[in-house]
């Protein structure tokens, strides 16, 4: 694997990361307004 | 809304592995560090969209003093201020690349971290207020005044004075002097942090909200009023 294919895969890794837990966070506050 | 953040996983997976695969480097760079681009000036961008929410927030507090006004323009500071370091970040890594070291007292380096201190003073300035509403008030009031001294900064200073920073997007041809698929990657770039940006705001509210006890959001986009306000 090239270095460029080796850094856009890192960073997709990276930014998946980062949705995951974006969306994990949106759920948790979604769930807490519902139990309001 | 839920469908577009969920499409924000695929689009931001190919638009970074698109930055990294698809656009050739740009002619006058050392290597691929013309592929910085795609990430340190949509961090720039989104720093200062960022602080022009907070600043039309704040205007709207200091009309109506709704402190959920306050509490979106605070949050959106904030986060102006993590892009802010990002494109610090991002710019120097550029910088330690094509022209030897991190840091060179570049005019625009100069100037956009003097906009982050400007913007950090806010957070200090809040810290040192106890009074819920003088902050808020003397917050909002710093927010609008930053705001007018940010052009200047961004725009205004690295313009007058020799840079080594490449030209900008904004330039005095006032043509983009980027190829076709750099000029795709770039722009979907900038729409995707600025999504994400507003993602992050949205969350951000969201807990002040909750934090505050006031009710969900009904969804019409208007911030719910304090009782008697």
């Amino acid at each position: 694997m090239n270095s460029l294919a080796f850094l856009a895969t890192v960073n997709v890794v990276v930014w998946a990361g980062l949705f995951l837990y974006l969306w994990r966070l949106d759920r948790r506050i979604t769930e807490r307004e519902r139990n309001r | 809304m839920k469908a577009l953040k969920l499409l924000l996983l695929p689009y931001m997976a190919a638009f970074v592995a698109a930055a990294f695969l698809w656009p050739a480097p740009a002619e006058g760079f050392i290597g691929e560090s013309s592929r910085i681009v795609f990430f340190h000036v949509p961090c720039a961008w989104t720093a200062t969209l960022a602080f022009v929410v907070a600043a039309a927030y704040s205007v709207a507090y200091l009309a109506r003093r709704n402190p959920r006004a306050d509490a979106v323009a605070h949050a959106a500071v904030r986060l102006g201020l993590l892009f802010a370091v990002l494109a610090l970040v991002t710019g120097s890594v550029f910088a330690r690349i094509m022209w030897g070291s991190f840091w060179n007292w570049d005019p625009r380096q100069s100037s956009f971290l003097l906009l982050l201190f400007l913007y950090a003073a806010y957070l200090f300035l809040r810290a040192a207020i106890d009074d819920p509403e003088r902050r808020a008030r003397i917050g909002a009031a710093y927010a609008v005044f930053a705001a007018i001294l940010m052009p200047f900064l961004v725009f205004v200073v690295p313009r007058v004075t020799e840079s080594l920073h490449p030209q900008t997007i904004i330039n005095p041809e006032g043509k983009i002097l980027m190829d076709s698929p750099t000029k795709v990657v770039f722009f979907a770039g900038l729409a995707g942090f600025t999504a994400i940006f507003l993602w992050l705001l949205e969350l951000e509210s969201r807990l002040e909200r909750l934090a505050a006890g006031a009710p969900a959001p009904s969804g019409n986009g208007n911030l719910p009023r304090r009782p008697g306000v």
